[in-house]
């Protein structure tokens, strides 16, 4: 559950998100669309504590993502916009090293990062290191490594750039089972086809402003497009 | 704890399977000896020589002054007797170092009490032993020739010391031991290069390097406290620098044997407790070291920047002991107080046997610890800024 609450980041003169609020529901994935250089990826390196807000407050299951950090940092799973993995190690020690920074013991996580390895379909190279992977493999290990703790929500910055059309689909349908199993997704993304197939929830984002949330009928009826595209399209150029 | 072990063992073996990062930390460490060693040999080779070595000699005509070669060969002299036809051009050739030329008039002129000149050709210019062979023969020559003055004085009944009524007697302090003792100073100079060598590319790594990758934002999403992060990355640092630092008393042990030492009568053993010795004191350095590299590297943000900051960082450090060693300072509890040059004092103490006042140790340690630690939190607050990731 993220609930974010007048939330605004400035960098010095630049306002890169004003005033936004939205919230994401457990079990239901939210996509947060928006062009590039909307904020998208500022609200969400927000939301995983990486950086402070300039006003305004975000919370994880209730937890203060200014304040209870260490709290916020357990609950979240994050893939950045980056997948930042380390060549020199292997997929298998890539998970393993952010499951022991969340404090897993040794045979829980082995077990864990085991179950990890067969849903991802990763068994093929878990034990290669990381330097001569496809993006693809990468944003598996990534994804892995963000989730072997288990967390509540999960955030993820752009998963799908850079990937093929098999890999795009077996990301989706990681993200389908991220759903069933009760999770609160939270994904951003510039591409609105993406979205169709795969978010209950939709947030817009134009300019650092929150342009509209809802469901993708609602965004249908609300703009009077049957086309998600030109839906999307409608929504930003309501704010130029 | 647990971040912090966490932290530091990733970094470990993430480094040691960088070749980059092996090459760097530990190639001075083990050649660095080698090329002192070879150095010194030189030095002590060469530039000092042996007095017990004899001196090759070419003489050409050496039938025309058989009692001069006589006595030449009695003065410890290789004679090589040739007959050559231009031996100025021989030396300048590089065939031969060093001929005496003695001409055919030299018995006749000899015998009449006439004055002979004797060209000895030689290379100053040259490399080597040229020069004091010289230096030796044209002793051995003056000799001899004033002992065949002083016995044709008193031949016609004068005392041959009013020849010379003032006398130069040479007092040089400068024993070949302290010679060797300039050289044995650059170690302590290397050894601190060797610290800061070993940690520089793993403080590259964890800091500007995850920056570069992308990985320290995911990193800092964790929950671990910042503190056993940077520490964690800093001991990781640090153990590169010890190690470094081992490898290099080691190969040193195994390489001071093979100085001439002996030579100019001196010992040089830098055992397992000079060793120990040296490490414990280098100790508050290599923590030192890793965290100002650490610091320095976190404010870059690709590798190719921390590597331009880094190579200046290292000037730094090495700068007070060329300077000291210019000055000639000696250990004072106001010098314990600067890191590097502290250390670099004790170590040549050490390395020399000389004793090591506590006091001195003690300010040293303390002093040098202390700074690194306020490094260390400095690195902690830059991690705490959401600027590093900006």
């Amino acid at each position: 559950m993220i609930r974010v609450e007048a939330l605004s980041k400035n960098f010095g003169e630049v306002e890169a998100v004003i005033d936004v609020s939205f919230s994401a529901d457990d079990g239901k994935v939210t996509a947060l669309l928006g062009p590039n250089g909307a904020g998208k990826s500022t609200t969400l390196r927000m939301l995983s504590t990486v950086i402070k807000p300039s006003s305004g407050n975000a919370y994880i299951d209730g937890f203060d993502v200014r304040q209870e950090t260490m709290a916020v940092c357990s609950r979240i799973g994050v893939l950045p916009h980056a997948t930042g993995l380390y060549d020199r190690l292997s997929a298998r020690e890539n998970i393993r090293y952010f499951g022991e920074l969340h404090g897993m013991e040794r045979d829980p996580l082995e077990a864990r990062i085991d179950s990890l390895v067969e849903m991802l379909d990763m068994s093929e190279f878990s034990d290669r290191r990381v330097g001569g992977f496809s993006q693809g493999q990468r944003i598996k290990v990534a994804l892995a490594r963000a989730i072997v703790h288990d967390p509540k929500n999960v955030l993820l910055d752009e998963p799908t750039n850079g990937l093929d059309v098999m890999a795009t689909r077996a990301l989706r349908e990681i993200i389908h089972g991220f759903k069933n199993e009760g999770r609160c997704v939270l994904f951003s993304s510039h591409v609105m086809q993406e979205v169709t197939n795969l978010c209950d929830d939709v947030i817009i984002i134009g300019q650092g402003r929150l342009q509209f949330q809802g469901t993708l009928d609602r965004l249908k009826t609300d703009t009077g497009q049957e086309d998600l595209e030109e839906a999307f399209i409608r929504v930003i150029g309501a704010q130029d | 704890m647990r971040g912090f072990m966490v932290v530091l063992r990733k970094e470990c073996t993430d480094n040691i399977r960088d070749r980059r990062t092996i090459i760097s930390s530990f190639s001075l460490a083990l050649l660095g000896p080698a090329l002192f060693v070879g150095l010194m040999a030189f030095v002590l080779n060469t530039a000092l020589g042996s007095s017990t070595d004899s001196v090759a000699l070419t003489v050409v005509g050496s039938d025309n002054a058989p009692q001069l070669v006589a006595f030449l060969e009695q003065q410890n002299t290789e004679i090589n007797r040739e007959e050559l036809e231009d031996p100025k051009q021989a030396v300048i050739d590089g065939s031969h170092d060093l001929i005496l030329v003695i001409p055919e008039t030299y018995a006749a002129r000899f015998s009449k009490g006439q004055i002979n000149s004797l060209p000895l050709i030689y290379d100053s210019s040259s490399i080597g032993k040229a020069r004091r062979n010289y230096n030796q023969v044209r002793d051995m020559i003056r000799r001899f020739a004033q002992g065949i003055g002083f016995l044709r004085l008193q031949l016609r009944g004068v005392d041959p010391s009013i020849t010379a009524p003032v006398l130069v007697h040479e007092v040089d302090t400068a024993s070949p031991a302290a010679r060797a003792l300039t050289i044995l100073a650059t170690l302590p100079y290397l050894l601190v290069l060797v610290i800061f060598m070993g940690g520089f590319y793993l403080a590259i790594d964890t800091t500007a390097g995850e920056r570069e990758h992308g990985s320290l934002e995911p990193l800092l999403s964790q929950p671990t406290s910042r503190v056993q992060l940077v520490l964690g990355k800093i001991t990781a640092t640090s153990i590169f620098g010890a190690m470094s630092l081992i490898l290099f008393l080691g190969s040193l042990a195994v390489a001071v044997p093979f100085v001439p030492l002996q030579k100019i009568g001196m010992s040089l053993e830098i055992g397992l407790g000079a060793s120990l010795g040296i490490f414990l004191v280098a100790l508050p350095l290599i923590f030192f070291a890793a965290s100002l590299l650490t610091v320095v590297a976190s404010f870059a943000k690709s590798y190719k920047e921390a590597q331009t900051y880094l190579t200046i960082v290292i000037l730094v450090p090495t700068l007070p002991l060329i300077i000291a060693q210019l000055m000639g300072v000696e250990a004072s509890p106001l010098l314990m107080l600067v890191p590097s040059l502290s250390q670099s004092t004790l170590i040549s103490d050490l390395i020399i046997g000389e004793p090591v006042e506590w006091l001195h140790l003690i300010i040293s340690a303390a002093t040098t610890g202390t700074l690194g630690a306020g490094l260390a939190w400095l690195a902690i607050s830059l991690y705490r800024r959401e600027s590093i990731l900006i």
